[in-house]
């Protein structure tokens, strides 16, 4: 028997009203429930990362007797999550192309819109997972989440070659406030939108990524062999020289990230020949403030702009 | 050639000049098709004939850089969300989705994006088509997908079927199983039809217009009863040297001889044909009636290259 087994159909329909299109409500929430789908595997991934670190924090803490303290909190690691998010995201569609994402009835800047929103949900769930799990490992092993710190202040005048004498060294007692805990959450936000721009706006993002870093290595080469030859001093590391705001600057890469706790501090050598931290300024929110704003700013448009790639088009 | 006669006052799919170039290749020249509120409309052609991009056209998934296309009057590069929650598309391509979901869990997935979603009706198609809900999207065979693929296109009852090449990789059984649940879909609702297929014979019974692509161009579009009337097949007895008659060879399509008998098939109507044969010194000697498949292909090149 080959045909379709009986179905009871009532009367022949009519069609009288043009069928609804999904509602955006409905949409996002479909998203979420798919895109955690999509996630599972790289979610059972960072698990297990942080299951071996936890049972390295506490082979240590038994072995050692010692606390830990997040004195160097925030981590950059939320932002490399948020940068590297989207690609599991994006991954099972076919962004160009005629992929099923697209065949659905929702308009289609919108839809990627509403999926980078789906993952960006994750990510806010992931990250506050992070928080918790590293405020839970301090609370374990008897540490403090953000102490107070007594920065050793390097004064201007000071260059940083050689052993650096005492004297030069000025204490400030610096204590985080409860806003740094927000960090994390604004890193990976602005690094998730900048990489979901890229993923979404190009077809090869991997492409562009590696172009872009042998583009900057060829071109510091380029430069000092350049500079060299024709003797001209700021030739010589005119790309880093550039790139260095970028990323160290007051409102830069680390000001987003860590609020600047990563790049204003360094390990040095006293001329006692003792090692130490020392910090060529204090970490100011008010220059994450801007930083976070600037970013973020910069990761919407540029994911508006590459959203914009798959919209409709013609419309009236 | 293009006749159709619109009933009901409308087409479900119209389009204006349609083309579209991938490069220097021509995919669709200046289309434009008209397909009737609840016909079937069989699109015939080669393979790379444009049918693929026509579909996708439609679908406003491939931008036509000329001319527009309209779906129950909506412009599909405008109002893409509104026409495409009216048509259930089977792709040419039979490589589903989200290879790491089950079937259940895509399906599920598909009906939160239509508010029309029979679900009782899927259930149904479900077990008529042998989807099995609980093997993963990436594990199906070509004809698994495309069971899977039609359960996605008619769940949500459609008023526009878009369906490019269905029956493909489907084995005999599951493929009169699908022709048959599209029919009792056609009877059971209003429903517009636009299927490419290359098995044309399987639509004998369903199709009521078609039309034929070649090199992009709508070289024909007719209700099916003015195709089989008008293209015919003729055998003719001819003096030596022969040449079919001028204003009949740009439709002159096949032609076969042996001797001083010529077999070809010709469109017009058959007494007009006739005579002006007859005026070019053929004798008519039988004037045979096409199958539609026949009829149809008798516009398309017999020699693809």
């Amino acid at each position: 028997m080959t045909t379709a087994p009986a179905f009871q159909p009532a009367d022949r329909r009519t069609r009288s009203t043009r069928p609804r299109v999904p509602r955006l409500g409905s949409v996002l929430r479909e998203q979420v429930r798919a895109t955690g789908f999509a996630l599972r595997g790289a979610a059972l991934i960072a698990t297990a990362l942080l299951a071996l670190l936890t049972l390295w924090v506490a082979l240590q803490s038994v072995s050692r007797d010692v606390g830990i303290t997040l004195n160097a909190w925030p981590t950059q690691v939320p932002g490399i999550i948020g940068a590297l998010l989207p690609i599991a995201v994006w991954a099972r569609d076919e962004r160009f192309g005629p992929g099923f994402l697209w065949t659905l009835p929702v308009d289609r800047r919108r839809h990627a819109l509403t999926k980078a929103l789906a993952g960006w949900v994750w990510l806010m769930g992931g990250v506050a997972l992070f928080v918790l799990w590293l405020l839970a490992l301090t609370s374990a092993t008897g540490g403090r989440a953000l102490p107070p710190e007594t920065l050793h202040l390097v004064t201007s005048q000071v260059t940083t070659a050689g052993p650096l004498d005492p004297a030069a060294l000025r204490a400030v007692r610096w204590t985080p406030g409860p806003l740094i805990w927000v960090i994390p959450f604004t890193a990976a936000t602005a690094t998730y939108l900048l990489a979901s721009a890229l993923v979404l706006g190009s077809r090869h993002p991997l492409r562009w990524v590696i172009g872009t870093v042998l583009a900057y290595l060829l071109s510091s080469v380029a430069t000092e062999v350049a500079g060299a030859g024709l003797r001209v001093g700021w030739l010589e590391d005119a790309p880093e020289r550039l790139l260095r705001p970028l990323i160290y600057g007051r409102y830069g890469l680390d000001a987003l990230l860590t609020a600047r706790i990563e790049s204003l501090g360094a390990s040095a050598t006293l001329a006692t020949g003792e090692q130490t931290t020392v910090w060529w300024g204090v970490p100011q929110l008010a220059d994450w403030r801007i930083a976070t704003l600037l970013w973020t700013s910069a990761g919407l448009l540029a994911l508006w702009a590459a959203a914009s790639r798959h919209r409709e088009r013609r419309r009236a | 050639m293009t006749h159709t006669d619109p009933r009901d006052g409308g087409y479900a799919v119209a389009t204006h000049g349609l083309s579209k170039r991938y490069g220097r290749e021509s995919a669709l020249e200046r289309v434009d098709l008209r397909v009737p509120e609840e016909a079937v409309y069989v699109l015939v052609g080669v393979n790379g004939a444009g049918k693929s991009t026509l579909f996708k056209v439609l679908m406003n998934l491939e931008r036509p850089d000329a001319g527009t296309a309209e779906v129950f009057g909506l412009d599909t590069g405008s109002a893409g969300p509104e026409v495409r929650v009216q048509v259930g598309y089977v792709p040419e391509r039979q490589d589903a989705p989200y290879r790491s979901m089950t079937c259940a869990r895509l399906l599920q997935h598909a009906a939160a994006f239509y508010p029309d979603w029979d679900h009782a009706y899927a259930d149904h198609l479900i077990r008529a088509l042998g989807v099995r809900l609980e093997r993963r999207v990436g594990g199906l065979s070509k004809g698994e997908t495309r069971r899977l693929q039609l359960v996605l296109a008619l769940a949500y009852r459609p008023a526009l079927l878009l369906l490019d090449e269905p029956t493909e990789g489907l084995d005999p059984v599951v493929r009169r199983r699908a022709l048959a649940l599209l029919a009792e879909h056609l009877a059971d609702a209003p429903t517009t039809v636009l299927i490419s297929t290359h098995h044309i014979d399987e639509l004998e019974s369903l199709a009521d217009h078609v039309g034929v692509l070649r090199d992009g161009r709508l070289v024909a579009q007719m209700p099916r009863e003015e195709l089989q009337r008008t293209v015919r097949s003729y055998w003719l007895e001819v003096p030596d040297g022969w040449e079919a008659p001028v204003e009949l060879q740009p439709t002159g399509l096949q032609r076969s001889s042996a001797g001083r008998d010529v077999r070809c098939t010709l469109v017009g109507e058959e007494r007009d044909v006739s005579q002006r044969l007859a005026a070019a010194g053929a004798r008519v000697r039988q004037v045979t009636k096409l199958a539609l498949e026949d009829a149809a292909l008798a516009f398309l090149p017999e020699d693809p290259s």
